[in-house]
């Protein structure tokens, strides 16, 4: 009897915790089958990959992501958005003046540059991980990118969905995001955190702050936002606390009241006015500027926002960069890009534009397998994504186990570490941080006629 | 009025208006809504597909490589005491594509989102493909992607919403090149969607006088609003090519009264189905104006030039127009050579409703973009101190959701639209989109009148969500307000010359 209810449960696809077999079974074909399509056994999926993040992208950042090193075949540099990045080149030392490809070459950012005795954080790479939320992924996906996070000494952010308990494990590389709804915000995930991190608002639905679906936001999620599980959760927009830059410095002295160490980020995203938001920001006490530029990513957002609301990354970051510089600031606070940084190549432009560092998030989940296919909010199923990323589900979140999220992240960074030591080298620059605002070693791609 | 009045006022509207009764009416309109508020919404329902778009994806499997993948595993996990069915039976689609009665061997597509699990998992036999029927709906303007997203708006009625960043390229021509600004800081906000703060989108129809005259005992002496309101920025305009007939007109009719705004039809139709009505904007040929008394519901008749006639401003009709009839005349104007010289005239000599017409890609007979044309005659008009007299409808171009507010941005008081009125229906198109007389269209054969009147509601729902969407972004809390807002919109070019000045190989104007 027992036999035939299971035989009818596995039929129906009944949905359970998987078995250690079906476990091995999926992750082993998953795994198997991504690294087969990266490494060319297979010709490219014909369904795979969009302008931004083209086939090639998305397989490049897997092969890296299994070996450490960048493809030979493959194009890891760019897509094919026809602007941006994707126009950018770097103009390049005749290669009799490049550098010896090595270790020395520097590429640690220093992240409190007030010299006010809070928190002296320096990371090895000159990027670090994205608010991606406790519900909109699954734990296992936000230890998979903190656990890597503190191997590169760098960060991650914990996004507005709370502060899992695994995460104090690896407190010192985790920043607690603090958002509109205040998801999961408590003293002691302020007090565990080096840098708190105020969002404002996301480059992929600027001023409409978030939704997480009812799917989504089950018992655990429930429990760590406080709230009723299986109820749509809304982040207004804006904070309705904050009405002024006056505001927005009380926020800050909030924090300082609750960690005084902390350094303090926040992050923005991309208005026509966003130079005067970023000064305003530093005068309020902000550390750390983060621009979220139009095209990033989202777990959830309406298809209108992201293309049409605020302006491409690469557009804002020379905006602020200048008027930063104009103001005399410049020196004094670490400008943080994202929204559509998506390889070594967009990181060094992103810096030669004018910011500091970079955030990633997209890249981080494309190196675990994620294919861009857009049903993260749940799709037709309501379960989330199928490759186990953004889901909660009991079954899907465990196609991306720990360790192995961990060790992919860890060899793709590798490889990202080494392109961009490779472009400086090839610029004649030994240290990432010379290269910040060199626009006069970029290049723009001219269009073609008729293109 | 933010509010509606087609709850409560329209009764009155439905007689006869003569032209000394709009302000008056207007007043009497609003007191009774303030009495009986009502909260404008749309009501959207879910309906059945009658014409389904192809799906988006083809998924073929090998059912050699299947079977051999079945018999391999049932083999390698299938033990009598622990037969593990979880494992054999597991199949790598969450959507369904594999899970109907024989599994794998007759897949389901339509219901493939594309994920790919399957092709990586099974790279030997299974492949998921773009279906290529898809690809080639539409045309080189209005492409596949704005009719599968029309499709969904009109089948949901809701703000289409997914996972993952934007996917297209970086800015790009037309309305893609125009971006809408956004404030950190700013109320009222998406509270507005969700019905906590108010956003309007009700526009004004009609010229407002530039100031209020009253005599000495405080009663209005002067020139009162030749005005009314609708709800929403858009309105349905003449369906393009040979896509007229009798039912779609009742269903735009029907359709644009329920969300309280304006149809236009051509008055040979109107006549011919008695489908005068205060919603229903009559078309007639210049040459046929007196034929303008024959709508006496109507609020707005429009006129447009006689085909074979020679370009230019006709006075004529438009005089006897206004003579035998109490609605307001608007002036249907192609942006052809001399089409500022046309509006010029046509406004002084006292039209209120001007019309602008594109062709079907947004570009006017120079091939000058709607955005650079709605913008110069916004200007126009302002620099001429006319502006607040005049409403400015335009179309042409107009496909998505984000054309109304980037148009709007432009200049325009609302935005009329024509093939979206097409793929909501689940029409189907054959070749160039681009000539509004050359449309080539279908319908689905039974055209249900309820079915298709939710589908066209449901494409104004979720437009307007998805303009609340942007106005609330901004901070903006009436869309009247953003008529001519260059200020709150960004354009990729000039963003770029900003950023890139400088740079080697970078010469600026998009190239
Ligand atoms: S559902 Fe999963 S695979 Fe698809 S885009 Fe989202 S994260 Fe990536
Ligand atoms: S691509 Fe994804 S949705 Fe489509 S059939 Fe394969 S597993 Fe199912």
């Amino acid at each position: 009897m027992a036999l035939l209810q299971d035989l009818m449960d596995a039929y129906q696809g009944k949905i359970v915790k998987p078995s250690d077999a079906l476990l091995h079974k999926t992750t082993t074909l998953l795994q198997d089958g991504m690294n087969a399509r990266a490494f060319g056994e297979f010709e490219k999926p014909k369904a795979l990959g969009d302008a931004r993040w083209t086939d090639e992208l998305i397989l490049s950042t897997w092969y890296m992501a299994e070996t450490g090193e960048v493809p030979d075949k493959l194009n890891f540099k760019t897509g094919e958005s026809d602007g941006g990045f994707d126009r950018l080149d770097f103009q390049f030392l005749q290669e009799s003046d490049w550098l010896e490809h090595s270790e020395a070459i520097d590429t640690k950012l220093p992240l409190n540059r007030r010299g006010d005795g809070k928190n002296e954080i320096e990371i090895d790479i000159p990027w670090y991980g994205g608010g991606m939320s406790y519900g909109s992924v699954s734990v296992n996906v936000m230890m998979s990118r903190a656990r890597n996070a503190k191997h590169w000494n760098t960060l991650m952010s914990t996004g507005e969905g709370g502060y899992p308990p695994e995460l104090y494990e690896v407190k010192e590389s985790v920043i607690t995001q603090v958002a509109t709804g205040y998801f999961g915000v408590e003293e002691e995930t302020i007090q565990a955190a080096p840098i708190i991190e105020f969002k404002y608002a996301q480059g992929a639905k600027p001023g409409l702050g978030g939704h997480l679906l009812a799917a989504k936001a089950g018992e655990e999620v429930a429990k760590l936002r406080g709230s009723v599980p299986f109820v749509s959760l809304f982040s207004p927009f804006p904070f309705h606390s904050t009405y002024s830059v006056e505001d927005h410095s009380k926020h800050l002295d909030w924090i300082e009241t609750v960690n005084p160490k902390a350094l303090l980020s926040v992050k923005v995203s991309t208005p026509h006015d966003v130079d005067m938001v970023a000064v305003g920001s530093y005068y309020a006490g902000a550390h750390i500027i983060h621009l979220d530029g139009g095209y990033g990513g989202t777990g959830a957002a309406p298809e209108i926002a992201k293309k049409n609301i605020a302006m491409p990354i690469e557009l804002a970051i020379p905006k602020v960069h200048k008027f930063l510089q104009k103001e005399g600031v410049r020196d004094k606070v670490t400008l943080i890009a994202s929204g559509g940084v998506r390889t070594a190549d967009d990181i060094a432009k992103a810096i030669a534009l004018g910011a500091d560092g970079c955030v990633l998030g997209t890249t981080d989940l494309v190196g675990m397998g994620c294919t861009r296919c857009s049903n993260c909010e749940g799709g037709p199923s309501g379960r989330g994504c199928p490759w186990g990323l953004t889901t909660t589900d009991i079954e899907l979140q465990e196609w991306v186990q720990q360790d192995w999220g961990a060790r992919r992240l860890d060899n793709l960074y590798a490889a990202l570490q080494w392109r961009l030591r490779d472009i400086l080298r090839k610029l004649g620059l030994s240290n990432v941080r010379e290269l910040r605002g060199r626009t006069d070693l970029l290049s723009y791609i001219p269009k073609e006629a008729g293109e | 009025m933010l509010e509606s009045a087609a709850h409560v006022g329209l009764q009155a509207t439905d007689g006869p208006l003569s032209m000394d009764k709009f302000g008056a009416e207007s007043a009497r309109i609003g007191r009774e809504v303030a009495d009986g508020y009502h909260r404008y919404h749309i009501d959207t329902e879910e309906v059945d597909d009658v014409n389904p778009l192809p799906h988006r994806f083809l998924v073929t499997v090998g059912k050699v490589g299947l079977a051999k993948l079945i018999s391999k595993e049932a083999l390698t996990y299938f033990r009598p005491w622990d037969p593990h069915f979880d494992v054999i039976l597991s199949r790598p689609c969450t959507y369904g594509v594999f899970s109907g009665p024989l599994g794998g061997f007759i897949p389901r597509p339509k219901l493939c989102v594309g994920c790919l699990r399957c092709e990586v998992q099974h790279p030997e036999f299974v492949k998921v493909l773009p279906n290529p029927d898809l690809a080639k709906m539409g045309d080189s303007y209005t492409t596949h992607g704005h009719i599968a997203a029309i499709d969904e708006e009109a089948k949901k009625g809701m703000v289409p919403v997914r996972g993952q960043g934007y996917r297209g390229r970086f800015g790009g021509p037309g309305f893609d090149g125009m971006l809408t600004d956004m404030s950190e800081i700013v109320r009222p906000s998406r509270d507005g969607i969700h019905g906590r703060e108010l956003i309007g989108t009700a526009v004004d129809i009609g010229s407002k006088p530039m100031h209020l005259s009253f005599d000495s005992d405080g009663k209005l002496s002067g020139s009162t609003p030749e005005m009314f309101t609708i709800q929403v920025p858009f309105i349905f305009d003449l369906p393009p090519g040979n896509l007229e007939s009798t039912r779609l007109a009742e269903v735009v009719e029907s359709t644009s009264r329920g969300i309280d705004t304006l149809a236009c039809l051509d008055a040979h139709t109107v006549a011919r189905n008695r489908l005068d009505a205060p919603n229903v904007v009559p078309v007639l040929d210049n040459a046929e104006a007196s034929r303008a008394s024959e709508f006496p519901r109507a609020r707005l008749i429009e006129l447009r030039s006689t085909p074979g006639r020679p370009w230019g401003w006709d006075a004529g009709g438009f005089d006897l127009a206004r003579e035998v009839s109490d609605a307001i005349i608007g002036i249907r104007i192609h942006f052809e050579e001399g089409w500022q010289d046309r509006m010029t005239k046509a406004v002084e000599s006292g039209a209120k409703v001007i019309h602008l017409l594109a062709d079907l890609h947004g570009r006017g007979s120079d091939g000058t973009f709607v955005t650079e044309l709605f913008k110069e005659a916004h200007m126009l008009l302002l620099e001429q101190g006319r502006r607040d007299t005049v409403t400015l409808l335009g179309g042409g171009g107009i496909v998505g959701a984000d054309h109304v507010p980037k148009a709007i941005i432009s200049g325009l008081d609302a935005v009329a639209l024509d093939l979206p009125v097409l793929f909501a229906l689940q029409g189907r198109s054959n070749g160039s989109l681009r000539q509004r007389a050359k449309v080539d269209g279908t319908l689905p054969r039974e055209l249900d009148q309820e079915w298709a009147e939710q589908r066209l509601t449901n494409l104004c729902g979720s437009w307007r969500d998805q303009l609340l969407e942007i106005l609330g972004a901004m901070g903006i809390r009436e869309v009247r307000r953003l008529r001519g807002e260059f200020g709150r919109s960004m354009v990729v070019r000039h963003l770029e010359d900003e950023a890139f000045e400088g740079i080697a190989g970078y010469v600026g104007g998009g190239c």
